[in-house]
């Protein structure tokens, strides 16, 4: 069982929690490679997926992961609708709810909104993404696809390059490898690295190239244009120039690295395609494993609420 | 109406009584005897455990005149009451703007019924928008007791220093809350190793120390006087203490509730901490402590910025700043400072200096004096609960806090 009852963030995580939900998403890895990828674990659990900020890949792989478990799925995507009306999002949520759903996974892009309901309602929240501080599917499914390539996260040297500053998914991955004892580097312009992110325990470091020479794995963020509050560096030329990840760079190296990438990838600025596609690169292998992982989080939360 | 006080404490360093225990009758509007006789009176009222003081003055209350549902001048009364004050100075920041004659005249007005008086704080600009001087005779003329622009800070160099020269002849203050506002844009708590930890983004100690600076340089400049309302960090104070040595004009304010909490208590997301200047750190909190002590904060204020729960019941980044301060600022200094100084240091933050600082006239406790003290018990511990709030909004983190330190009563007459 769990030590948690929503899942908020990797931050209220045990490292038996993180290690449960991984050994989880294994089996159900194993049933989606089955003729029949249906199973019917989640057939009276009722789920909303509530998305007040766009998302593809995220969205879909909820809603996947909840059809493959039998769950009954509603959809609600907000940014164009209530909200736009005034409705606040305790009654927005409320009103989902008094449909009688049982847990709901939310995208927001207040950090803290899926803690905020979390306080308010009766209902499993699982926080698929709040603005720049949690993203904790996505770092379980990050964790999940390293073990897969290297057996294991221990001791394994992860670099998260790009906009730290503004990304949920560093933060929720740098709280997951270390939970599991893996070392970890952030690197990119200074602009875009939090002034205090040492005190995390984490490396730091500007120049790509030491950057890869250091780690086993890098995973590379997407340059968020979109929550970028006043510029923080000059030109996205000037970032792929220097901070891009190409063949060439890769090919320097000595050792072979593994490429993540939690997606949508800017091709031609934080990675280039020759990279993205080669044998070097595990990003198909995330988002397939994202479903894996997403099943599991959401069987083990379901089974806190109607223990079987 | 003759009520006696029965072996209460005074606390009051102009009186030759000074900590001592004495019985004090009232009679209507005016101590009549200061004694250790008891003398006949209508209500007596057991003071062994009790202590009184100058009644306390609020530099520092926002009263959103224009949303009365958050708080009008009455409630606003009711919660200065309970939390031992007897006069308030309000920030301009109403809707309108303390920046006619008319808006000042009708603060004053509004206390004759009241049991508390209200001062205006003039505007130093327009709508408090940082640009075009409001008209500073006219308004001193009028009663303000300062120039503000309140809970808006001014970063604009050049109307500092006009105001600055405008005001010397008038021997009026300008009081500054010191932020430099591009640093500060879109912060919702304090930069440091908590914000990164929830992934906020920050309102940097820089904002306050480079204002605070900048405001300092000006001075030196344009001449005049300028107090520094609600600093909040460790840098601040040391730079009013290094100004103050240098002998620099100025003085200089703390919320109380900045001793009370830190952004490290924000991890919750709870809205009621939001407040700006935000909560900073535990070494901050101990240099406000200290600065408390050795003289450097002069005061210490209310902060009381009350928000309905429609404005706080929110995502944490959307909820608006600021939270209810009057009934808890006593309690909050007292359980949090009292290590640090002595009850008659207390009374010269809450009740003395914020007088000194506007010039204006310090009650005492001596045969004649009209009423205006409280009645306190230093001691006393309690739990804040809901029903200790007498403020239209709720917005507080005290609920459910155990305090040290209650106000009792206060005695006023206008």
């Amino acid at each position: 069982m769990l030590s948690v009852n929503h899942l908020l963030g990797i931050k209220d995580l045990t490292r038996p929690d993180i290690e449960l939900i991984l050994e989880t998403a294994e089996r159900f890895k194993e049933v989606l490679n089955r003729p029949i990828k249906k199973v019917p674990s989640l057939r009276d659990i009722t789920i909303a997926n509530v998305f007040f900020e766009n998302s593809t890949r995220t969205r879909l792989s909820f809603e996947l992961a909840e059809k493959r478990l039998s769950a009954d799925v509603i959809n609600f995507a907000a940014s164009s609708s209530s909200v736009k009306k005034g409705e606040t999002l305790l009654d927005t949520v409320n009103n989902i709810l008094a449909m009688k759903v049982d847990m709901i996974v939310i995208r927001h892009s207040s950090v803290g909104a899926p803690h905020f309901l979390a306080k308010n309602i009766k209902a499993t929240i699982v926080n698929a993404g709040d603005g720049t501080h949690e993203h904790p599917t996505q770092a379980l499914l990050d964790s999940y696809s390293i073990k897969e390539k290297l057996g294991t996260v221990e001791n394994k040297k992860i670099a998260i390059i790009g906009d730290i500053s503004h990304s949920r998914v560093a933060l929720s991955n740098i709280f997951a490898l270390q939970k599991q004892g893996a070392e970890v580097m952030v690197c990119g312009p200074a602009t875009l690295i939090p002034k205090y992110i040492k005190h995390l325990g984490v490396k730091v470091e500007h120049n790509i190239m030491n950057a890869l020479r250091w780690c086993d794995v890098a995973n590379v963020l997407r340059i968020q244009l979109e929550r970028q509050q006043g510029k923080s560096f000059p030109s996205l030329r000037e970032y792929a120039l220097y901070f891009g990840i190409n063949k060439q760079r890769l090919e320097s190296l000595d050792k072979k690295i593994v490429i993540m990438h939690p997606g949508p990838i800017n091709r031609g600025i934080e990675l280039t395609s020759d990279v993205a596609d080669s044998e070097h690169s595990i990003i198909l292998d995330q988002v397939e494993n994202g479903v894996a992982v997403r099943m599991a989080v959401l069987y083990l939360f379901a089974e806190k609420i109607k223990p079987q | 109406m003759r009520t006696l006080l029965q072996s209460v404490q005074l606390i009051d360093p102009s009186s030759a009584f000074h900590l001592q225990r004495k019985n004090i009758l009232f009679d209507n509007d005016k101590i009549s005897q200061i004694t250790d006789l008891k003398p006949e009176a209508d209500e007596m009222i057991d003071c062994a455990r009790y202590s009184l003081s100058a009644g306390w003055f609020d530099m520092r209350c926002y009263i959103p005149a224009g949303q009365e549902h958050k708080e009008d001048f009455e409630t606003a009364s009711r919660a200065a009451q309970a939390g031992g004050f007897t006069e308030l100075a309000i920030l301009p920041n109403t809707n309108p703007v303390l920046q006619t004659k008319e808006s000042l005249q009708y603060v004053k007005n509004i206390s004759k019924n009241l049991p508390v008086r209200f001062y205006p704080i003039a505007a130093v600009s327009l709508n408090c928008e940082g640009k075009e001087m409001t008209e500073m005779i006219d308004l001193h003329e009028a009663g303000a007791v300062a120039f503000s622009d309140g809970i808006n800070p001014i970063n604009n160099n050049k109307l500092i220093i006009n105001t600055l020269e405008y005001l010397q002849p008038l021997s009026q203050k300008l009081i500054l809350w010191a932020m430099d506002s591009k640093l500060s844009q879109n912060g919702q708590m304090h930069e440091g190793i908590e914000s990164t930890y929830l992934g906020l983004k920050g309102i940097p100690t820089i904002a306050e120390k480079i204002a605070i600076r900048t405001a300092l340089e000006l001075l030196e400049y344009a001449g005049g006087t300028i107090h520094f309302s609600c600093i909040s960090s460790a840098e601040a104070v040391e730079l009013i203490r290094q100004a103050k040595a240098e002998g620099k004009n100025i003085t200089a304010d703390v919320a109380a509730y900045h001793l009370a909490f830190t952004d490290a208590d924000l991890k919750d997301f709870d809205t009621n901490l939001k407040v700006n200047p935000p909560l900073r750190t535990k070494n901050d909190r101990k240099a406000l402590l200290e600065g408390l002590a050795d003289g450097t904060i002069d005061a210490v204020v209310s902060g009381h910025i009350p928000q309905d729960t429609e404005s706080k019941r929110l995502e944490y980044d959307l909820a608006e700043f600021g939270m209810i301060g009057l009934e808890t600022a006593f309690p909050s200094l007292q359980s949090f400072g009292k290590a640090n100084f002595s009850l008659t240091q207390i009374v010269e933050k809450l009740a003395i200096n914020p007088r000194k600082i506007l010039n204006l006239p310090i009650p005492k406790i001596a045969e004649g004096e009209r009423l205006n003290f409280t009645l306190f018990d230093p001691l006393q511990e309690w739990i804040f609960s809901e029903n200790d709030i007498f403020s239209k909004s709720r917005n507080t983190p005290f609920v459910g806090m155990k305090l040290q330190g209650k106000v009792l009563r206060t005695f006023f007459s206008q």
